[in-house]
């Protein structure tokens, strides 16, 4: 057995209100090939961000060929051998490709000039050796290049000389199966060479053709560590998935009658013929991958993507909506993902923030006084126990459970027929998150319609009457809730195919 | 008794003011005495009266791009719809005779530079700070164009004077009020209602705060735009009027060249955010007035303009300054808060 490259120990990372990483130990040896899984939020790239630099570790160290590392800045971490291909390299579109391999590290001469003489020889030199002399031109542009050959730059970029350990995250996602094959063989010639190679990927079925051994990540702990031949994907799958359920917590059983929203062959720029409904008084649970499509499936329905086939029919009839504000006057209630950048004015109050979906409801011939905006959502706020120092205090100074609560006040408010949820939980902490399943639940009993994307299974596994999954944009038919195991649904996310 | 039903009254007047506008009164109570302990003249009411006369131009600039900066925007501008406003009123006025109609048409043409100003930024995705960029080197030269060989149009309507010098409440020595600053307190009222109390005001709040948020929240940013803009040019138009009516003339530069540098400044001195989002009509009010007193005392104290210029120039920044360094504060307070709450 060779030695080890890379010694991970006892490593810590916190954010507020989340635990990302919990006490993580691994090794990986000189030329051996190791994958990381695991599911959404279980802490692959939190783990890849601390190994490269780009966050600090709260605990614990990292060991580099018997070196301890300081990874205090990614380039620190890189100069240490630590190299990370990115899933979405960064190319600077005006820049030649050998500029963008060298981008910040440029060989200079006398008086700060670069090299280029020097720049041109050693990305030849790379190229050739790793076998991609014929794909690229050294002298195209950034903007001039191929995905593929984005990825090969990125790639070069972290096979530059010193280079100990190479991370690969999702390395596939944007190649065909003959350039997935040409990447197999270089990893090869890099384990040949003696570096240390880790392999992050949802594909499990690459995974198991890649790698020496595989490391189950669940909830930032290490819950497996598994040598490739002697495992299959069903233990695999097993080891990501069985989090503790929601105790203490049932749904109340709902009457579903009324179609609220009916999609039928929907398609769009992230989508293929999309079809599902969701009745009076139903949760609809969307699970699958960040990145499959289900938050841009949120926004096609609200308008604020463009629908470009398929048919949209609310409580029966044809619905033609161009913008959040159409969707809004169709009583459609949208909380984003993402509180911050989508869902709140930071620095503006908490009626302001509550009311703002209903201020033309509210406002007789367009004069609103800050006493109606109270009188409307006071209660509401009071319902949901945010807290806060008064309802004119900043949304921007609330925790984040408490600013959810807020986003979700505004369409308590406003009383949709239809309520698209996105991570209704997501930075949330675990007693606002239960406060918060009641009051789906809640509106659900009065016959509310929810669309609720959570990558969160126990939440899914808990609220959802049917769970349907999306993968590359394409829907799962939906699967009754005594059907649901996590299992199944985290199978059809991966697509491996196991049986629902 | 007596001084609970005063400290009532005081925090009204803090909630109405705002607090943060409360170090702009106190700065001004220090330049006003300041000032007067080197001349007795600042409360003369010959001062005053002039004081009043020239916030008018500059206050009702600032009333229309309070709304622009707290809808996140900037309109560079403003003074050269001023100066398209002038001439066209002074065109109207003495080609036709009627006053009303002089108003009526600087008013407009600001209201359609306006809309020009929002359409460049709405359809063809230009940031606002470099359309109104140049929307002010083109409508500056509007302006020469529409002036007969590019010269001032005199305009000898003893009515319409009325605008620009006129006064009421004249009595014994009292001087009496300029009716332009008559017309600034009914705008700042209206603008201030608009923008408190109006499903129109809390929007360009909502919008200038985070726009990706306000239109989920189903706000329709570019029709917002085209209405702020528009007034904002409305008011400018406004503005450019009652400078013809104190000059006697349509003047395509003079007079209405720099104010918006003077607008700008006083937006941000009274609470604005760069970052949009946060402002008041109370605040901007306050700081024209700052403005005013303080380019009053400097020339009652004989300071040259050049100095006047550089230090205009450095209170623009200076204001800026003060709320990013509120923002920061309020930031870092907010992540202790988290790192102390979050464990």
């Amino acid at each position: 057995m060779p030695s080890n490259i890379l010694d991970i120990k006892a490593v810590g990372k916190s954010f507020p209100g989340v635990r990302a990483l919990h006490n993580l130990s691994m090794t990986i040896g000189a030329g051996e090939v190791v994958a990381f899984v695991g599911e959404n939020g279980a802490g692959k790239s939190t783990l890849l961000k601390i190994l490269s630099g780009d966050y600090q570790l709260d605990q614990g160290q990292v060991l580099l060929d018997g070196a301890e590392v300081s990874h205090a800045s990614p380039l620190a971490a890189r100069l240490a051998g630590f190299r990370l291909v990115r899933q979405e390299p960064e190319i600077v579109p005006d820049i030649s490709v050998a500029e963008n391999i060298f981008v910040g590290e440029y060989p200079s001469r006398s008086f700060g000039r670069v090299d280029f003489a020097a720049m041109r020889a050693e990305v030849t030199a790379l190229l050739k050796r790793y076998g991609f002399a014929g794909l690229i031109n050294i002298d195209a542009m950034g903007r001039s290049l191929s995905p593929a050959q984005m990825h090969v730059v990125e790639i070069m970029r972290a096979l530059k000389p010193g280079v100990k350990v190479v991370a690969f995250d999702e390395p596939t996602s944007s190649l065909t199966s003959d350039e997935v094959e040409r990447l197999f063989e270089l990893i090869r010639k890099l384990k040949a060479e003696g570096l240390g190679i880790v392999y992050v990927s949802h594909r499990l079925h690459e995974v198991m053709v890649i790698s020496d051994r595989v490391i189950v990540l669940k909830d930032g702990q290490q819950t497996g560590d598994l040598v490739t031949v002697k495992t299959d994907e069903a233990e695999i799958v097993r080891l990501m998935v069985g989090r503790e359920l929601i105790h203490g917590f049932k749904r109340q059983e709902t009457s579903r009658d009324e179609v609220v929203l009916q999609v039928e062959g929907l398609s769009s720029r992230w989508h293929r013929d999309i079809s599902f409904q969701i009745r009076a008084g139903e949760i609809l649970g969307f699970a699958g991958l960040v990145g499959a499509g289900r938050t841009e499936l949120a926004k096609v329905i609200f308008g604020e993507y463009r629908r470009d086939g398929g048919r949209v029919r609310l409580l029966g009839r044809d619905s033609d909506i161009r913008s959040p504000a159409d969707a809004i006057r169709a009583n459609i209630g949208f909380a984003p993902e993402n509180r911050k950048a989508e869902g709140l004015i930071l620095v503006r109050s908490v009626v302001e923030n509550a009311a703002m979906a209903i201020y033309a409801r509210l406002a007789r011939w367009g004069v609103l006084r800050t006493a109606q905006m109270v009188e409307a959502v006071g209660p509401v706020i009071r319902q949901l126990e945010v807290k806060s120092s008064s309802l004119s205090q900043e949304v921007g100074k609330l925790s984040g459970g408490n600013q959810q609560k807020v986003v979700l006040a505004r369409w308590l408010a406003a009383g949709p027929r239809l309520l698209i949820l996105d991570e209704p939980t997501r930075a949330v902490d675990v007693g606002a998150k239960a406060e918060i399943y009641r009051l789906i639940d809640s509106l659900a009993k009065e016959g509310m319609a929810i669309m609720m994307i959570s990558s969160e299974m126990p939440e899914l596994l808990a609220l959802s009457d049917r769970i349907v999954v999306m993968r590359d944009g394409r829907l799962s038919p939906p699967i009754e809730k005594q059907d649901a195991t996590e299992e199944g649904i985290v199978a059809l996310a991966l697509g491996t195919g196991a049986a629902a | 008794m007596t001084t609970r039903s005063k400290d009532g009254f005081l925090s009204r007047l803090t909630r109405f003011v705002g607090a943060e506008n409360l170090s702009l009164i106190i700065a001004l109570i220090l330049l006003v005495l300041a000032v007067s302990s080197q001349t007795e003249f600042l409360f003369s009411s010959r001062n005053l009266f002039n004081i009043a006369q020239n916030m008018a131009v500059v206050g009702l600039i600032a009333a229309g791009m309070t709304l622009v900066i707290v809808s996140n925007g900037l309109d560079i501008s403003v003074g050269s719809i001023a100066g398209c406003a002038s001439v066209v009123c002074a065109l109207i006025v003495t080609g036709s005779g009627t006053v009303a109609g002089g108003l009526a048409g600087g008013i407009a043409i600001g209201a359609v530079l306006g809309l020009v100003n929002a359409a460049i930024i709405n359809y063809l995705r230009v940031n606002a700070v470099v359309a109104t960029l140049a929307t002010m080197s083109a409508f500056r030269g509007i302006a020469f164009l529409i002036a007969p060989e590019g010269r001032p149009v005199g305009v000898l309507d003893p009515t319409f004077a009325l605008l620009g010098s006129g006064r009421f409440l004249q009595f014994g020595g009292f001087p009496g009020v300029p009716i332009a600053f008559a017309i600034l307190v009914g705008v700042a009222v209206l603008a201030y209602f608009v923008m408190s109390s109006t499903v129109f005001g809390r929007s360009i709040y909502s919008m200038g705060g985070n726009p990706a948020a306000a239109r989920l929240a189903g706000i329709n940013l570019n029709r917002m735009r085209l209405w702020i803009y528009a007034i904002s040019g409305a008011l400018s138009g406004l503005a450019g009027v009652i400078v013809t009516a104190r000059t006697s003339s349509g003047q395509p530069a003079s007079g209405t060249q720099g104010l918006e540098l003077e607008a700008i400044t006083a937006v941000f001195l009274g609470g604005a955010l760069l970052a949009g989002g946060k402002g008041s009509i109370v605040g901007s009010m306050l700081a024209v007035l700052l403005l005013a007193v303080l380019s009053n005392g400097m020339n009652l104290l004989g300071i040259p303009t050049f100095y006047q210029l550089v230090a205009k120039g450095l209170l623009l920044v200076l204001a800026v300054a003060i709320g990013q360094w509120r923002m920061a504060m309020a930031e870092r307070r907010q992540a202790k808060l988290t790192a102390a709450g979050g464990a």
